[in-house]
């Protein structure tokens, strides 16, 4: 299985950069030609891309659920979730797991690039582009050298992502 | 004129041994069940020559009663005696800071009880 | 006055009793709430008062035992001992062994001296330090000779009620006062005088034939606090006021820093005092080599071994960790452990031979490998099996609260009614139990109130005065069947009826099944009690018992004649963890139906199912319609077979209603472990959970209501 030879923990090294990355440092990310990148103090650990079973009757960009060591981890297609168009999953298609509200999340992206440290001063907030594009899930755009990198907020990528706001009721818990 | 005991324990039997050696005494005994029932039955004011507390109780245990009465001016100054077990020497010396006069080491016989109270109680 | 205490001794054997069932009581819940202080302290003031009381009886054992006890106890309420299941087992033994113990003291009946002695021993090398102090030898009395005290009270003296002239009396009932002289030099002056306090000290000369020890105690409850000296004196010379001798200073605190922590290691000590230096001190303790490397060294160990042994300590440290942050825990027959570790064992053989026959495997051997599979796949599953009974508790201790429950219903309901309970010993998950309590009690607060009649309407109806209610559990197959039965009226069918049509339920001249009948009052706000009681009968609570049941996995029926009484059947999973599901297939998804709903799978004729307008999809099954309902419809799949006649119905059961369900192929059956779906992700509506398949994958279980809620509300909006 060549997928497993990559899958990394980078909990180890989340935490012997312990709290000094003070939110500083990202896992960056590629979609297509885009650079993202989200808060390495959000990521659980990175691994190959595996067959996940579908959940029905859930929007698109749910690609459907994984089984992470015997607990039930849902998968999301962000290319599907930012409106781009998908393709075929190739040797370096990854799922990010990361951590949001105490949720384990599965993000399938195109590779995974880098972890590099942004200043706060290079980060700027997120632009007003066109209307036809929705940036409320980014919390601002990094600079890193020449590359640009949209920094995802994790948070409002959730409750947009129909997540853990449950469209039926779920009776008691 | 009679003595008047206040004998606080959570045990009936143990209460009921010590009145029944108290009566016997001649005391007029009240009997209170716990710290608490006993601050209620005194609240109104009422004077008592002597008290016998048990320290461990529920609601409110025998230092609290104790420290509760010491605050009272009906019991400033009277005699109370903790009833105690060897192994809770240290509650001995709680029991004397909150304002105890002496204690009684259980297991006793009326003997030792009535000898105790001679100790601290102008006949 | 001899010990006249003797009459009170039933009143204690009395209450001894029921201290000790506040003790087990509380042990056991202690078990669920290791940390609940209260409850420690409850169960620890139980123990004082029996360890109190019976010595005053002069029952030693009784007392010296439960002194024991309530030493561990005190410990673990003190948080210096941390709670553990082996702790409250240990105390639980020893509550049994201390009611031997004070029956013995009633009855005079025997012990078992070994056990006391073996529980006295574990309970001694459970508490950390629990040492007597020894009693001093007593000095031999002698002939009249006298003392010298000087006696400086402490200031405070009339505030804790005490009062010098008693001391004074005391004395003198010793022997002779030769002579008193009080000391008024603390005196301040009269303006600065607090008359609550005492400023006074004596010297005092007494003559008595007794022993020091009984001058010192008259000195008891003030010695400690006093500066208090008693010498024996051969001559009648008053000495000055001296410090030495019992005077007694509290004054401590260089022992206590030392009591309070850990000790200061030598190398801190030799740098404070001064002969060392901190950086000699650290070059030297670099140079310290830790305890396996030096044995390594001495090659009286491998490095394997120490390696192994860091392992273990590594292990034990998590162990204690992980002790810490334990919340429940569970009393284990170790019988059960005991045929799990046999288990383990024929396991362990099993591997052998596999790996064994695998390091020369040739073709012709195929027979013996699939056999050994095949024994292998049977101690995997009686493992499973046994593992999981360890979660299993008998029922009894849900039904143990009924008795009482009933006896208060009567009385309150003014009617008479006598309950038996069978099959207390039947075992289920303890999750299981726990979420049953609620749904078990309303159904028996049910029968009492609506179910039974008042004495005279039995009577009238040729009925015993005395009603019944039965519960009891039972296996059957793998589930478990509790019944509620009672020989009451029966269910009207008139009025549910009535009521059904009131509220708008049910159309008034439908034609309904018996059973149909009977699940109308399982729907939300039925009731049809005439009256509204403070038993039950609001309305809320039957359909309540049914979600809870249904939550859980399991089904509740109705069997009601007229007249004659009511039963109340509930069939549950044994375990929540667990179910048995048949595994399912449309298109290329995989699902999971929860067998106990599955009540027959069919292949339907040619025609069979019929679109009927306003009702989709429905088939007639031995006379009656049940609506279809194709999966690959409400969650949008590709199917194989779009045809009913190609594929396989499932018939399956939920709250009293009957539904189809279609899918592409019945793939097997086998039992899955629950898997969460909330816990990372969110309730899906159709979905009862999710589980790991053989290969790996995530399998999803079918909740049945869910799925029927979908196509009734598809087939509403297609209307």
């Amino acid at each position: 299985m060549p997928a497993s030879a990559r899958e990394t923990s980078i909990k180890e090294c989340n935490q012997a950069a312990g709290r000094t990355t003070d939110g500083n440092q990202f896992l960056t990310f590629n979609l297509g030609e885009e650079c993202y990148g989200v808060d390495i103090l959000r990521v659980r650990e990175i691994k190959g891309y595996s067959a996940v079973t579908k959940i029905p009757n859930t929007p698109a960009h749910i690609k459907g659920v994984l089984n992470l060591r015997g607990t039930i981890v849902p998968i999301v297609e962000l290319r599907t979730k930012f409106g781009m168009p998908t393709v075929e999953y190739t040797a370096f298609t990854v799922i990010i797991l990361v951590v949001v509200r105490d949720k384990v999340i599965g993000l399938v992206v195109d590779s995974v690039s880098d972890v590099l440290n942004i200043d706060k001063k290079d980060i700027q907030p997120p632009p007003q582009f066109g209307a036809n594009v929705d940036v409320s899930f980014m919390s601002g755009i990094g600079k890193s050298g020449e590359k640009l990198v949209a920094l995802l907020n994790m948070e409002h990528l959730l409750v947009d992502g129909d997540m853990s706001e449950s469209s039926v009721p779920t009776g008691e818990a | 004129m009679a003595k008047t005991a206040l004998v606080v324990d959570d045990s009936t039997t143990m209460r009921q041994m010590v009145s029944f050696t108290l009566t016997n005494a001649g005391f007029i005994v009240v009997e209170a069940e716990h710290g608490k029932d006993a601050v209620s039955k005194v609240a109104g004011g009422a004077k008592m020559d002597i008290v016998v507390t048990d320290l461990n109780m529920p609601e409110m245990d025998g230092i609290a009663l104790i420290k509760e009465l010491r605050q009272m001016a009906n019991f400033k100054f009277t005699p109370i005696l903790m009833l105690t077990t060897e192994s809770a020497m240290e509650k001995k010396q709680a029991g004397k800071d909150a304002g105890a006069t002496g204690w009684i080491v259980k297991p006793f016989n009326p003997d030792v009880l009535l000898r105790a109270i001679a100790k601290v109680l102008p006949a | 006055m001899s010990n006249d205490f003797a009459q009170f001794q039933d009143a204690f054997f009395e209450e001894a009793a029921e201290h000790l069932a506040a003790v087990e009581e509380g042990l056991l819940q202690l078990e669920q709430h290791p940390n609940d202080l209260d409850l420690l302290n409850k169960i620890f003031r139980s123990a004082h008062s029996i360890k109190g009381t019976a010595g005053m009886f002069g029952f030693a054992a009784v007392a010296q035992f439960t002194h024991k006890m309530e030493t561990l106890l005190d410990l673990l309420r003190n948080g210096q001992k941390a709670g553990s299941p082996a702790v409250t087992d240990l105390l639980l033994k020893s509550t049994d062994c201390l009611k031997t113990l004070i029956e013995s003291a009633q009855t005079g009946s025997g012990i078992d001296e070994e056990t006391v002695q073996r529980l006295t021993a574990d309970l001694a090398g459970a508490s950390a330090s629990d040492a007597q102090p020894a009693a001093a030898p007593a000095q031999p009395s002698r002939a009249d000779r006298t003392y010298t005290i000087t006696w400086t009270p402490p200031d405070w003296l009339f505030q804790r009620g005490l009062d010098p002239l008693q001391i004074m009396k005391e004395l003198n009932d010793l022997g002779r006062l030769a002579k008193v002289v009080l000391n008024t030099s603390r005196l301040p002056d009269l303006s600065d005088l607090d008359p609550e306090r005492c400023y006074l000290s004596w010297e005092i000369l007494l003559t008595t034939g007794k022993d020091r020890k009984v001058v010192e105690a008259v000195f008891e409850f003030v010695r400690e606090d006093s500066v208090l000296s008693i010498e024996e004196c051969e001559t009648s010379s008053v000495k000055p006021i001296s410090h030495s001798d019992v005077s007694v200073s509290r004054d401590t605190n260089d022992e206590q820093c030392v009591e309070d922590g850990e000790p200061t290691p030598l190398g801190e000590i030799l740098v404070e005092s001064g002969a060392l230096s901190r950086d000699t001190l650290d070059k030297a303790l670099a140079q310290q080599k830790r305890v396996g490397e030096i044995l390594v060294e001495q090659k009286v160990v491998t490095p394997q071994q120490v390696e192994l042994a860091l392992q273990k300590q590594r292990q034990q440290e998590t162990a204690v960790q992980a002790k810490k942050s334990d919340a429940t825990s569970i009393r284990v027959d170790t019988d059960k452990i005991d045929k799990l570790i046999n288990l383990v064992g024929e396991l362990v053989i099993t591997q052998s031979m596999l790996s064994d026959l695998g390091s020369r495997f040739e073709m012709r051997q195929l027979p013996v490998l699939l056999e050994r599979m095949a024994q292998l796949e049977r101690n995997t599953r009686e493992i499973q099996e046994r593992v999981m009974g360890i979660r299993m508790l008998p029922i009894g201790t849900a039904f143990n609260r009924f008795p009482r429950l009933v006896r208060d219903l009567s009385a309150k309901a003014g009617k008479k009614i006598q309950l038996v309970l069978s099959g207390e010993e039947t075992e289920l998950d303890k999750t299981v139990i726990e979420s049953i309590n609620d749904p078990l009690t309303h159904l028996v607060r049910n029968s009492a109130d609506h179910g039974l009649e008042l004495p005279e309407e039995r009577l009238d109806n040729n009925k015993p005065e005395i009603g019944t209610i039965r519960l009891n559990a039972c296996h059957e197959g793998g589930s478990i069947c509790i019944t509620v039965e009672d020989d009451g009226r029966g269910l009207n069918r008139e009025k549910i009826i009535a009521k059904a049509v009131k509220q708008g339920l049910i159309a008034e001249h439908e034609k309904l099944s018996d059973d149909q009948i009977w699940a109308l009052i399982f729907k939300p706000g039925f009731s049809t009690a005439e009256k509204v009681t403070d038993i039950s009968g609001r309305g809320v609570g039957m359909d309540v018992v049914k979600r809870n049941i249904e939550s859980l996995g399991g089904t509740v029926s109705i069997k009601t004649t007229t007249g004659q009484g009511t039963t109340f059947t509930l069939k549950l999973p044994l375990t929540l963890a667990i179910i048995e599901g048949m595994t399912v297939r449309v298109g290329k998804e995989t699902y999971i139906v929860p067998l106990l709903s599955i009540l027959e799978s069919i292949q339907p004729k040619q025609g069979s199912v019929k679109t009927v307008v306003g009702r989709g999809e429905l088939i007639n099954v031995r006379g009656s319609y049940l609506p279809v309902i194709r999966l690959h419809e409400v969650f949008a799949l590709q199917p194989e077979h779009t045809e009913p006649t190609k594929g396989i119905l499932l018939i399956l059961e939920t709250e009293g209603e009957r539904v189809a369900i279609m899918v592409d192929e019945i793939l097997g059956q086998q039992q899955v472990v629950i898997k969460s779906m909330e816990q990372n992700f969110r309730k899906v509506e159709g979905i009862a959970g999710a589980t790991i398949l053989g290969n790996g994958t995530v399998g999803l279980i079918l909740d049945v209501r869910g799925l029927l809620e979908i196509a009734q509300r598809e087939e509403a909006v297609a209307v």
